[in-house]
């Protein structure tokens, strides 16, 4: 079963009025995410993953191309949809007067809950997300973290099928992006809600996502499993040497290395392959007299994925 | 959507609007400080003019109906502004709330708002000057104040309908639309004292027929035929036509992302 089945969607934004302008922010996207499943929307800034998520979630309105969520038409079944997802932001902004238990509590009757009901379901997201010692506390004077919270808060209180989350630990503590993140985490396992965030942090991504897709420019250039996409785009293992002398010219030209750079101190070489090329680097490098001080090999990271089609 | 789901999402709006308006220090400038001055400069300047009673009244109906349409009027706008400030517009509008319980929400406060201000002011009005303008009985009174309310709402939305077109650059219009519309529409002496192409156009507003009507309990001679029923059938098709252009700006306001750039 399908949470999204989006093809080929298209949108362009024109901007001034006497000499307008127009900028393509998607070129053919076509996305489809399984229920229950965590996807990763990765690219550089303006690639256009906001706009895809906000076509997902009915703020904006596709070009062309077909997109249905929950089974829904987007555009045509745009209210009915409504009811079922919910998202929260990076950025997140709410009526600053509000207190945090009033902007819940706004949202949950937007969405039809009342009385006891909604009482017990403000409770248990404030709970939820640690928001008790701020829950009468303005929104203009909650901290970024707990801002984001807020933001959380009010994406459950629906209890939504698919959950769009655009930066989600953006600017937060390390301390706090690790519980937002368990949190999601969470979500999916316990109540199985379909979750597609944005994020810039590649070990979010890696941590939490089933499957990554990466934009650029509107298109979506390669989709996978994190594991997926470090084979399919070939980067090769990396061997980092430190090195006595550190500057070997050589060494970019060995037999199986596909490219040498030097970061603190260190020479991180990219092979092929580290089991085979590994010893040979290390008795080339005895033969030259060069001392190895340090050795230490690992697979790429989604981070080398991400800069390699980023490019 | 059950009729339930239709009233929580109303009553969501009202609660809000209530929450942000006892929060908020021009609640007071809004709700008392402008609409007293305004009730005692005209007041006084109606004795300095040495006006007859009757004319005296005719002139504070007026001065009244503005303060009321204009609090109210405010109150609808704010079905928009209060989010379009905070930047939270993205939010209002990925839940499943229609424009007619934003609008709908707010203008309940307004009105509230605008029936507390009329009753303190007719008690003014009394006290110092002594109009009584609640002199004509509850049934004129009551479809008095529909009719400023029903401008306001029509006002109301349509500038809600004009920030969604044009985002924060309509935002001035929600202060200086009302007066327009208020001018027009004989605050201060008769629509026949308008020369002919304003007069049409004073005629085509619903408040005038309102104003008319309330009047002519106080002796002025009703210068239109049917005041009532031609106010309310006006009201009606700016109510259609005012709920269209904001549905319709707020349809654009998806496709231009314009929805989004009010909300970062």
């Amino acid at each position: 079963m399908l949470a999204i089945d989006a093809h080929d969607v298209t949108k362009t934004f024109k901007s001034g009025w006497l000499r307008p302008t127009r900028t393509a922010a998607l070129r053919g996207v076509s996305l489809t995410v399984p229920r229950g499943t965590i996807v990763g929307l990765l690219g550089p800034n303006g690639a256009g993953k906001t706009t895809l998520l906000s076509i997902l979630a009915t703020l904006l309105t596709p070009d062309s191309g077909s997109v249905r969520v929950l089974g829904h038409d987007v555009v045509r079944d745009a209210a009915r949809l409504r009811r079922r997802l919910n998202m929260a932001s990076g950025r997140p902004s709410f009526l600053w007067s509000l207190r945090v238990g009033e902007i819940v509590a706004f949202y949950g009757r937007l969405y039809g809950l009342s009385g006891s009901k909604l009482r017990r379901r403000v409770d248990e997201l404030i709970e939820l997300c640690e928001l008790g010692a701020n829950r009468r506390t303005p929104y203009s004077e909650l901290s970024t973290g707990l801002k984001q919270r807020v933001a959380l808060a009010k994406s459950l209180v629906n209890d939504p099928e698919l959950l769009f989350l655009d930066e989600p630990t953006l600017g937060l503590d390390p301390d706090v992006s690790v519980r937002v993140r368990r949190h999601i985490a969470d979500l999916r396992s316990q109540r199985g809600i379909t979750i597609v965030l944005t994020t810039h942090y590649m070990r979010e991504a890696d941590e939490l996502c089933d499957e990554i897709a990466f934009i650029k420019a509107g298109r979506i250039l390669a989709r996978g499993t994190p594991a997926e996409l470090k084979r399919r785009i070939r980067l090769g293992d990396v061997i980092a040497l430190r090195l006595d002398p550190p500057a070997v010219p050589w060494l970019g030209e060995a037999p199986g290395v596909l490219r040498c750079r030097a970061v603190d101190g260190w020479v991180e070489c990219t092979v092929d392959g580290a089991e085979k090329r590994l010893p040979d680097l290390l008795r080339a490098l005895s033969a030259e007299g060069i001392a190895v001080r340090n050795v230490r090999v690992r697979e790429p990271e989604l981070e080398d994925v991400f800069v390699e089609l980023a490019r | 959507m059950s009729w339930r789901a239709e009233l929580l999402a109303v009553w969501a709006v009202v609660v809000r609007n209530a929450l942000m308006a006892s929060r908020n220090v021009f609640f007071f400038f809004e709700l008392l400080f402008w609409p007293i001055v305004g009730v005692l400069s005209i007041g006084l300047m109606t004795r300095f003019l040495h006006l007859t009673p009757a004319q005296a009244s005719f002139v504070l109906i007026g001065t009244i109906a503005l303060s009321i349409v204009n609090v109210c009027q405010l109150e609808v706008a704010y079905a928009v502004l209060l989010d379009v400030w905070s930047k939270s517009l993205k939010h209002q509008f990925l839940a499943p709330i229609g424009i007619r319980h934003l609008t709908l929400g707010s203008w309940l406060v307004g009105m509230a708002r605008g029936g507390v201000l009329f009753l303190l002011l007719a008690a003014l009005g009394w006290w110092a000057f002594d109009f009584r303008v609640l002199a004509p009985g509850w049934l004129p009174v009551a479809v008095f104040l529909l009719g400023c309310f029903l401008n306001a709402w029509i006002v109301g939305v349509f500038v809600c309908a004009l920030i969604a077109l044009f985002g924060n650059r309509a935002e001035a219009f929600a202060w200086a639309s009302v007066n327009l519309v208020l001018v027009l529409a004989g605050l201060y002496y008769p629509v026949s004292v308008l020369p002919e192409p304003v007069a049409t156009v004073a005629a085509a507003i619903p408040l005038t027929y309102f104003l008319d009507a309330y009047r002519a309990h106080f002796g002025f001679a009703p210068e239109f035929h049917a005041p009532i029923a031609t106010g309310l059938a006006l009201s009606v098709v700016y109510a259609a036509l005012a709920h269209w252009c904001f549905f319709a700006a707020i349809q654009r306001a998806r496709r231009t992302g314009l929805l989004l750039k009010m909300s970062e």
